[in-house]
């Protein structure tokens, strides 16, 4: 075997290798346990940067063995898939540190760190996925690693959010089963191709057509939370901060918004969803969503429970994006689904420094936290701002495109979606930024936990909580800057879209 | 023939009336007989269908041996855990 | 045919051997074991390279001798009962929690493989009776080792299987009185669908399902299997239940007139969907841990039910894969869950189901073993379970007339999912764990974890076994 058909397999295994020796590993073996993350982090993040050079350069890595009947287990490496990998991977060596300092003296964190290795296996496994079969597989497996990171608490309300959280992603990856045999019985099961592979060889039994549509769709929704699948998400927010800002900022609702990503341009491709006519619900669903997260998100006073359905409302911007079958609003929606995470995790890491540092955990509490904890809340800031859409964060970037998109293909009222949408983010966001730097300090803060030095600064809080922070929203505004450069994620989508639309 | 016919219908007969025993009774003791009855309609009736031509068939009588063989070994290890079952509820009271 | 035939009798003189010495020796058992696996082994490889193969039991001509039937799917079985009576009696003798230790379950247990071995290599009616009895019996008694409690249950098993096997075998005689032979091969040539050939298959069908505890005659399987002793529930619910479902299949796929099995197909694969939804119902709502594991082996055995009954309706072979993957994988997770459940239980010392909280710190490896067996039992990719899954959900989708079916399954999963994670679920809850009265023992947690790593192995193996599973049955 080749190097390069064993690399998509090392990627997923320099996560899967280490998770499984955590899980060996006594409570009291810390340094052990940290080298052994830190050292799979930054593997896997050699391992991509290696896949990113030779995809640059034209290689191909693909990765098969046989699993059922036409339908091997393939794992490839393209430029779709990298985004992906890249974003989970740069992201879980972030939040890796960041949990190690939020977990410090924590107890079972063998198993956490376990799970949490596992989790970043498939999710990796599943943006390298190379057909709709491997896909499901990893899908599935992603929910099973998840569940004992949302229920880590033990407490009864972690444990309601598993089961309600079970429901939803058994049910979705269940129906998403479905919809894939489905296909697998008319013609296999092929690897992606651009353009999607059904055109070819069925283009006409249009009822086994859209029903394998709608159960993908379904089983992918879910994930993806779209309205009205997006139940779970809110109420997983118990987990610990690491879990909300990884789990639910970028891998599970990214495998689901990757998984439609993959259903409509890869398996039935843009001609044949403009010929069935299959993504105009599709539209109105997300553009829904993204009212609905808003308005939602609104009217929550807990500041993780608002995060949670600020992302509802965004992840749809992904899917409006590709639902909108125009290349200008593909790019928009690719590169959202890296912009989103970006913006997300910085978000969440400040959440979960705020609560860990200071027990802030509504939004009435934030008033002039800006003055004790400045760097979080610039961080905090820089990712809020990011979502209403203001230059030059990277959000900006993707509404610009979705915006052109939606021109271009003569939907002129997801403007209105979008205006609307950036307006209510701004209503949800700016109070609390408002707050933040110009409330009114209390005289002291009442369950300072003294992390760090406990003086403003780049003491104000563990360094390993702040630091994930400060990066992440540093790239955040980089890629924002250097979005028209050959490095930027903007790029790598629209190379994508290049080969989806065949320019 | 009609003698044939006759033993085959007092063999389901037989076979019926155990079954609904099985069914129908709580008391250890009263199912062991029912099966045991039941088991006789069916040895009953497989006699009666070795007479169904004119030479009596032997397979079918050496099938009948067997078969009350394995039902007088299985009634007494289910009278045995009746018995056993029984003493050790008298034994709580 | 050797392998086979010594597959057969090494259990079988072990059985005796330890009766005469009046002998209880585990690890005696354990070596015999080895060695029938060793066999068996041999007999798959036999049967792969040359073929199946027959032989004559005292060289009798053909109508009236006695056959013994070496088939692929067979030789096949013969491995796995002898890789899970293997690991039983490896946990049987060796953990602390298990109360079989120096008790009759080591002949029991023998004679029990013997005789399912023996109904595995058989194809003629009446000696499938027999093989049907002596298991039955070997089985009643294990069950009654747990002690005077557990008289009731097993006297009630052994009454309903006694009874399953008279009607089983009037079933058989009115075949005999029509058509005069016994040996399925010879059958296979002559049956017809006339009145009394429809009569006979369903009286033979109904005992059978009444002995495999298929819906809706599965009412004494929880009881007993949940009663036993855990080395006892594991060898039963993995091995047991499968020897009825074999004589079933083989009837139906073979010895039945194609018009009866296409009329007769929908009838058992709704009492598989019934199954599964009432079976999976229950499972939801016991108290007790065993009860609900026994009450999933109801559920599961819907699967192979209704991959059977569409198997005959559709008359499609490519079922058998799904079948027999079904009978896999269900056997090799059930022993997985009973061992962890009846290890769980004990270490807790409460049987119920809410006792398990915060069973993943007190006992991580029987929890996590439990959990991922249930996988399995869900059909989670690639677990063996989902692998039998996806052969019989293919057929289903492959044509539009057939999508009712598939609520079944999906239906299925989701239930199977609800009571497998109900005890997961509990096992996190961190709030008051219930403290263990002793200290786990890891070996028999990680024996237990075995066969369900297994299970979710055969991921790599998936397509070959498919592959040959889709070659080797008739």
């Amino acid at each position: 075997m080749i190097w390069t058909s064993l690399l998509p397999l090392l990627v997923v295994l320099s996560s899967l290798v280490p998770g499984l020796l955590i899980f060996t590993l006594r409570e009291d073996q810390v340094r052990l346990r940290t080298t052994l993350n830190l050292v799979g982090a930054v593997v896997k993040i050699l391992l991509v940067g290696l896949m990113l050079w030779g995809v640059a350069n034209g290689l191909e890595f693909r990765f098969a063995v046989p699993f059922i009947p036409n339908g091997d287990l393939v794992l490839k490496g393209d430029a779709l898939s990298l985004q992906f990998v890249t974003l989970s991977a740069v992201l879980w060596l972030t939040t890796t540190i960041y949990a190690i300092g939020y977990l410090e003296g924590a107890p079972l964190r063998s198993r956490f760190f376990g799970y949490f290795s596992l989790c970043v296996s498939a999710t990796v496994g599943l943006a390298l996925a190379g057909n709709l079969v491997t896909f499901v597989l990893f899908y599935e497996l992603l929910t099973l690693a998840t569940f004992p990171l949302v229920v880590h608490r033990g407490t009864a309300a972690a444990l309601r959010a598993g089961r309600i959280y079970l429901a939803y992603t058994l049910g979705g990856g269940t129906l998403a089963l479905l919809g894939a045999v489905l296909l697998h019985t008319q013609v296999g099961s092929p690897a992606f191709i651009p353009g999607g592979y059904l055109q070819a060889t069925l283009g006409d039994d249009r009822v086994t057509l859209t029903l394998a549509f709608v159960l993908l769709i379904a089983g992918f929704g879910v994930k993806a939370a779209l309205f009205p699948l997006h139940g779970w998400l809110p109420t997983a927010m118990v987990a610990p901060a690491p879990v909300s800002a990884l789990l639910h900022a970028v891998a599970v609702v990214k495998a689901g918004a990757f998984g439609l990503v993959r259903v409509i341009y890869d398996v039935f491709g843009v001609n044949l969803m403009t010929e069935l006519d299959l993504a105009t619900p599709l539209l109105w669903l997300a553009a829904f969503t993204i009212l609905y997260g808003s308005v939602r998100a609104l009217f929550q006073t807990d500041l993780k429970r608002r995060l949670a359905f600020s992302t509802v409302s965004q992840v749809s911007y992904i899917t409006l994006g590709i639902a909108l079958l125009g290349p200008i609003a593909a790019v928009g929606g690719l590169v959202h689904l890296v912009h989103q995470g970006m913006m997300k995790v910085t978000l969440f890491y400040c959440a979960g420094n705020f609560a860990e540092t200071l027990h802030i955990h509504k939004i009435r509490d934030l008033d002039g936290v800006g003055r004790r904890m400045p760097l979080t809340m610039a961080a905090f800031t820089v990712g809020a701002l990011g979502m209403i859409g203001v230059p030059p964060v990277a959000g900006f970037i993707s509404k610009w495109y979705l915006g052109l998109g939606a021109l271009e293909v003569g939907a002129d009222w997801v403007l209105l979606v979008l205006a609307g949408s950036g307006l209510l983010n701004a209503l949800y966001f700016l109070p609390l930024l408002y707050r933040g730097w110009f409330g009114p300090a209390p005289t002291h803060w009442p369950h300072d936990e003294k992390l760090g030095t406990g003086r403003p600064g780049l003491g104000e809080t563990h360094w390993m909580l702040l630091w994930p922070a400060l990066t992440t929203a540093f790239l955040a505004l980089l890629i924002g800057i250097l979005a028209g450069t050959g490095l930027s994620p903007l790029n790598w989508a629209q190379l994508t879209v290049n080969m989806e639309f065949d320019l | 023939m009609t003698q044939v016919l006759f033993y085959l219908i007092l063999g389901v007969a037989l076979w019926v009336l155990g079954l609904h025993g099985l069914i129908r009774l709580h008391q250890p003791i009263r199912r062991i007989i029912s099966v045991n009855i039941m088991g006789s309609g069916v040895f009953m009736v497989m006699v009666a269908l070795a007479r169904r031509s004119e030479d009596p068939d032997p397979v079918m009588h050496a099938l009948v041996v067997t078969g009350l063989v394995v039902a007088i070994s299985a009634t007494a290890f289910a009278l045995r855990l009746a018995v056993t079952g029984q003493r050790s509820e008298e034994d709580r009271e | 045919m050797t392998a086979a035939l010594a597959a057969l009798l090494i259990p079988l003189f072990t059985a005796l051997g330890l009766l005469l010495l009046r002998s209880r020796s585990g690890p005696l058992v354990i070596l015999t074991s080895l060695a029938t696996l060793a066999a068996a082994c041999w007999a798959l490889v036999e049967v792969t390279t040359s073929g199946p193969q027959s032989l004559h039991l005292g060289d009798w001509p053909e109508p009236l001798a006695i056959r013994f039937q070496l088939q692929p799917i067979t030789a096949l079985l013969l491995v796995f009962t002898a890789l899970i009576h293997l690991l039983v009696a490896v946990y049987a003798a060796r953990s602390r929690h298990c109360r079989t230790r120096d008790t009759d379950y080591w002949p029991l247990s023998c004679l029990l493989q013997g005789s399912l071995n023996a109904l595995w290599l058989s194809s003629d009616l009446f000696n499938w009776y027999v093989t049907l009895e002596l298991l039955g019996l070997a089985a009643v008694a294990l069950v009654a080792l747990s002690g005077r409690k557990a008289y009731g249950p097993a006297l009630n098993y052994l009454l309903l299987s006694l009874g399953a096997s008279l009607v089983y075998l009037l079933g058989v005689a009115l075949i005999y009185g029509r058509y005069g032979v016994l040996d399925i091969t010879l059958l296979a040539t002559q049956t017809e669908a006339d009145q009394s050939t429809r009569v006979a298959f369903w009286l033979m069908t109904l005992g059978l399902m009444l002995k495999a505890a298929l819906w809706p005659l599965h009412l004494w399987l929880p009881k007993a299997h949940a009663s036993a002793p855990t080395a006892v529930s594991a060898l039963l619910s993995a091995l047991v239940v499968k020897g009825p479902l074999f004589i079933l299949w083989r009837l139906w796929s073979e010895a039945a007139p194609v018009e009866l099995a296409i009329e007769t197909g929908p009838l058992l694969a709704i009492a598989g969907v019934a199954a599964l939804l009432l079976g999976g119902w229950s499972a939801l709502r016991t108290p007790w841990l065993k009860s609900l594991v026994a009450y999933s082996t109801v559920a599961q055995l819907g699967y192979a039910l209704m991959a059977l009954g569409l198997l005959m309706h559709w008359q499609l072979p490519a079922l058998d894969a799904a079948l027999w993957l079904f009978v896999l994988a269900h056997g090799l997770a059930k022993a997985s869950m009973f061992l962890a459940a009846g290890e769980l239980q004990a270490t807790l010392g409460s049987k119920r189901v809410s006792a398990l909280r915060g069973t993943t710190e007190t006992m991580p490896v029987a929890m996590f073993a439990f959990a991922v067996a249930g996988g399995s039992l869900i059909g989670l990719p690639p677990s063996g379970g989902f692998l039998a899954k996806w052969m019989l959900l293919e057929p289903m989708l492959g044509q539009s007339e057939h999508w009712p079916w598939v609520a079944g399954i999906l239906l299925g999963t989701l239930i199977s999912a609800g009571y497998v994670f109900r005890v997961v679920a509990l096992a996190f809850d961190r709030a008051d764990p219930v403290p263990p009265d002793f200290k786990p023992d890891r070996f028999a947690h990680w024996l237990a974890m075995l066969p369900a790593l297994v299970v979710w192995g055969l991921a790599l193996v998936s397509q070959p076994l498919i592959a040959w599973l889709t070659g080797a049955t008739p």
